[in-house]
């Protein structure tokens, strides 16, 4: 059990150092987390960068043309080296068998996860329903809650689909 | 809109055919659907019911849901996550229905949403958040399937007999929903149009920026989700009934470009309630 918790903690701390990721696309490299702030330098797509640090959306980052911010939506996490589930069909292919395609079963604490057939199998259960409705907020009581941290409700439009050619 | 039509008179026909003997103004009621069928934005109208019917049906797939998976045991994590939920939904075009939010016990890396205002996030994916404006981000994606009435939708796209079932559910009652929903919670676990998920996650990081948080929060969760292992089957459920979290977030940098640049967000990090 110690051992595992070490383990926990080394994987906890070296998650936390620094993560590696790349560019989707070309975007200019900020010198502060703001759209108007000086520009470093533009990085093309497919960069390989290093992420320092999160502030809204924006990745600090450290890369061999220039360390700066960056758009968070301009990069995909993750070590590039290793291909990301479901990014390749053959992985998409596994997936789409479930759990049977894995061979694994999450098991940590001995719940098992949610599948289909589960899902399918599901039995109603009504004091489950009454227990969830017994911590039902009101709006009133939500407008309380978001008080107490100072959230301030402000006006916005919903986005267009960039999809959609106007 | 062609097919939609097709669907709905061949449904009206089965409908006239199994229960052409009762007493009811079947040839009104087809009528009035066939209107809502025709009004501007099609099949945005298709889920053509009342509020306390749409909530019947909610209820009844999230009392399924929670055959499956219960409630965390924890009330202080459920009312904490209703708390934020109902503020983001307080936010959308439907304050006053009654929203109910739910962590349920599986270590799967999902969130659900039934129609009525019926939503779930699994614990799986509540330890991967960091911080309130990022549980806001993934209600905020669910609510969003709410008040589009992504699942009334294919509730009805689904099955020849639903027009004819939710027609006739006016007279039968209530295990006419069974019907309608199938078995068990199997409509959480089916795919909506990518489109669906594309327009939730667009609808999520506006209501978070109204709500007062960090718009961020979903991408943030979507990229931490997009890395995990390919081999990793707590997330195969998920992975299965969306688009990749790299198109979504592709997607979503298209439709935020600069327009959040200027908003400064929460994230609530203090506050944000952690399960043990």
């Amino acid at each position: 059990m110690k051992f595992i918790l070490l383990y926990a903690l080394l994987i906890a701390g070296s998650a936390q150092a620094t993560e590696s990721g790349i560019t989707i696309k070309s975007d200019a490299l900020k010198a502060a987390p703001f759209s108007d702030a000086k520009i470093v330098a533009t990085l093309p797509a497919a960069t390989r960068v290093e992420i320092l640090k999160k502030d809204g959306g924006w990745y600090q980052i450290r890369s061999a043309r220039g360390n700066g911010w960056i758009r968070m939506l301009s990069i995909r996490r993750g070590d590039i080296n290793k291909p990301s589930a479901g990014s390749s069909a053959s992985a998409l292919a596994g997936l789409a068998s479930g759990r049977s395609g894995t061979g694994k079963v999450v098991a940590t604490t001995g719940i098992r996860g949610l599948n289909e057939e589960q899902l399918k199998a599901a039995h109603y259960d009504e004091k489950q329903v009454t227990l969830l409705e017994s911590s039902t907020s009101s709006r009133a009581e939500a407008q309380k809650f978001a008080a107490s941290a100072r959230l301030k409700a402000r006006q916005m439009d919903y986005l267009a689909d960039p999809g959609v050619s106007k | 809109m062609n097919k939609l039509t097709a669907m709905l008179f061949t449904a009206a026909g089965l409908a006239l055919f199994l229960h052409s003997a009762q007493a009811f103004d079947l040839g009104q009621e087809l009528r009035n659907a066939a209107r809502e069928l025709q009004k501007p934005g099609g099949s945005a109208n298709l889920g053509g019911y009342s509020e306390a019917e749409e909530v019947a049906i909610g209820r009844q797939i999230a009392g399924n849901l929670l055959g499956a998976a219960p409630l965390v045991q924890d009330k202080k994590l459920q009312k904490y996550v209703n708390n934020v939920g109902r503020w983001v939904a307080n936010q959308s075009e439907r304050p006053d229905l009654a929203w109910h939010f739910g962590v349920i016990d599986t270590n799967d890396i999902n969130a659900f949403a039934a129609p009525g205002g019926y939503i779930f996030v699994t614990r799986g994916l509540y330890k991967k958040l960091g911080n309130e404006a990022e549980l806001a981000g993934v209600l905020a994606h669910e609510i969003g399937h709410v008040i589009m009435k992504h699942h009334l939708k294919i509730l009805q796209q689904g099955k020849m007999l639903d027009l004819g079932g939710k027609l006739l559910g006016k007279q039968v009652g209530d295990d006419k929903i069974s019907k309608l929903i199938g078995s068990g919670a199997e409509i959480v676990s089916r795919s909506l149009d990518k489109g669906a998920e594309f327009e939730a996650d667009r609808i999520s990081v506006v209501l978070a920026a109204r709500a007062g948080y960090d718009a961020y929060g979903l991408p943030g969760v979507l990229q931490e989700i997009g890395h995990s292992a390919a081999d990793d089957s707590s997330v195969a459920l998920l992975f299965k009934t969306h688009p990749h979290p790299d198109d979504r977030l592709a997607r979503l940098g298209e439709a935020m470009d600069s327009r959040f640049d200027n908003l400064n967000g929460q994230t609530v990090e203090k506050r944000f309630y952690k399960t043990k």
